[in-house]
């Protein structure tokens, strides 16, 4: 195998670059999804703890819907019912087919639901222990309700949410490789080209195994100066 | 400010917490420059009275006014617009807790700068100038970059009359400033609050501290059971009370001390 190395080096056989660009895609995909997610996720834990019945059963449902069913299947939904959705829209509107939706599209809206629903884990988790007197003490100073969340208690609760959203962030990553079915050419879907194309199964398997690792071994030391950084205040440290 | 109208004024409070009625029908009016002390038994509803005037709980009946703001909730429910006035009258006041509740994700000047800042809007440089000025009279301008779980609680609870002050407040509350604090502690936030009464600040306080009380605050209000029971001079109140209850609630105190 060892003589094989040079099919993933960057010289004229090599699959190098398009690894590269493969893995760039995955990051590409995986970030949009996560963004998403921390958005839809926010959007959850404040229908559940606004008040209003009707929030609270809209977040509630949406989280177990998609806690409830594989995560393939979400993916599929959208790109493959996106797709149908599309044409028969386009088609109502008098547009011109063929209709398509790109994998991408479709990926991160899919990822990015699966990932607000957990998200929205972490995040109640973090918004319960913030302390209440703290958001006592900026409503009486006359506080919006805005104001509150982006002054008090957002930057709280993120403290506490670091190292479970960190997780979040590593399940989106995985979870991205789903994301080949639509054709997308993202790690996994590239390393399943070159296997095939150089019938090298193990050794580009493996190679896109390093790909992920770099990844999230990356994104581990991020979350970590994050945390570092966020805890400022808490360790009756310096800062 | 010039007209009579009082700083605070509470006229016919009830509040209750499910069927547990804990007050039943308070008036009060704190005029610039009074200091009203509020005393009485554990569970007597000083705390909900106190709360009840910046809306952190809302009254089911009677009316609250700050000035020239004025509210009159419903059933325990605030109107839109009763919203947009509660947001004034809690700019116009300071309000100290028992637990000073600052923000642990701030220093202490951004913890004072805060207010003004963000929800007055007023000028940067100059809320900045103004809190290091306030810190300065706290006692804590070396503190200022400091974060508050690096303070002892006194340092703390004076941090938070500093944030209550940067709000240039008509008037300032305190519940049990001193209820949380090591013994050796309680001394210098009480320095801190007789300074202010000194300058002639608003001030309605809940506390335990009968000597305080008694020598800092202009009235002192005896509260029983959601009532107020006794309201006069802290001469005639400690001295001299009507109240049955009052003189037994406080001879408890002094035969304590
Ligand atoms: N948020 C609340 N929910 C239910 N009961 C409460 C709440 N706050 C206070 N109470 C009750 O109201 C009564 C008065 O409490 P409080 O105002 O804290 O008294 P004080 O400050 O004089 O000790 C007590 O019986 C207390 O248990
Ligand atoms: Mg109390």
């Amino acid at each position: 195998m060892t003589s094989e190395l040079y099919l993933l080096g960057f010289g004229p056989e090599g699959w190098g670059p398009v690894l590269a660009r493969a893995g760039l895609m995955t990051l590409a995909v995986s970030l949009s999804a996560f963004l998403l997610g921390t958005v839809l996720g926010t959007l959850t834990v404040w229908g559940r703890v606004s008040g209003n019945p009707v929030t609270r059963r809209i977040a509630e449902t949406y989280v177990v819907v998609l806690r409830g069913i594989p995560d393939l299947l979400v993916i599929f939904l959208f790109y493959f019912g996106g797709r149908q959705v599309v044409s028969l829209v386009g088609t109502a509107l008098g547009f011109e087919g063929p209709f398509d939706i790109s994998g991408f599209v479709a990926g991160m809206l899919a990822i990015g639901l699966i990932s607000g629903a957990g998200q929205s884990e972490v995040l109640r988790g973090a918004y319960q222990a913030v302390p209440k007197g703290t958001l006592e003490a900026g409503r009486v100073v006359g506080m919006s309700r805005w104001q509150l969340f982006r002054r008090v208690t957002a930057p709280q609760a993120m403290v506490t949410a670091i190292p479970g959203m960190g997780n979040q962030w590593q399940s989106v990553i995985k979870e991205s490789a789903l994301v080949s079915v639509t054709g997308l050419v993202e790690t996994m879907r590239q390393v399943s080209i070159a296997a095939g194309t150089t019938q090298e199964h193990f050794l580009f398997y493996t190679a896109a195994a390093v790909i992920y690792l770099i990844i999230t071994t990356l994104s581990d030391q991020v979350f970590r100066m994050l945390e570092r950084r966020s805890m400022a205040g808490y360790a009756g440290g310096s800062h | 400010m010039t007209n009579n109208l009082p700083a605070v004024s509470v006229k016919g409070l009830h509040k209750s917490f499910g069927s547990h009625e804990v007050l039943k029908g308070i008036d009060l009016a704190a005029h610039d420059g009074d200091v009203i002390s509020l005393i009485g038994a554990s569970g007597s509803g000083k705390s909900t009275l106190l709360r009840c005037i910046p809306m952190l709980e809302i009254p089911n009946s009677g009316s609250i006014s700050v000035g020239e703001a004025h509210i009159t909730p419903r059933d325990g429910k605030l109107s839109r617009a009763d919203e947009r006035t509660a947001r004034a009258i809690r700019r116009d006041l300071g309000f100290v807790f028992q637990n000073f509740n600052l923000w642990p994700h701030r220093t202490v000047l951004q913890n004072v700068v805060e207010a003004p800042m963000i929800v007055q809007r007023r000028n940067k440089a100059e809320c900045r100038d103004e809190a290091m000025a306030l810190l300065e009279k706290v006692g804590l301008s070396d503190k200022a970059d400091a974060w508050p779980n690096q303070l002892s609680g006194g340092q703390q609870q004076r941090v938070a009359i500093a944030r209550a002050l940067a709000q240039k407040p008509r008037a300032l509350l305190f519940d049990e400033p001193t209820s949380a604090l090591d013994p050796e502690l309680v001394g210098e936030v009480l320095k801190v609050m007789r300074d202010l009464a000194d300058e002639g600040r608003t001030m309605i306080i809940v506390t335990h501290e009968m000597g305080f009380a008694r020598e800092v605050s202009s009235r002192t209000i005896f509260l029983h059971q959601g009532l107020v029971e006794e309201d006069g001079t802290p001469e005639q109140v400690f001295g001299n009370a009507h109240s049955e209850r009052c003189r037994a609630f406080l001879s408890g105190y002094f035969d304590r001390a």
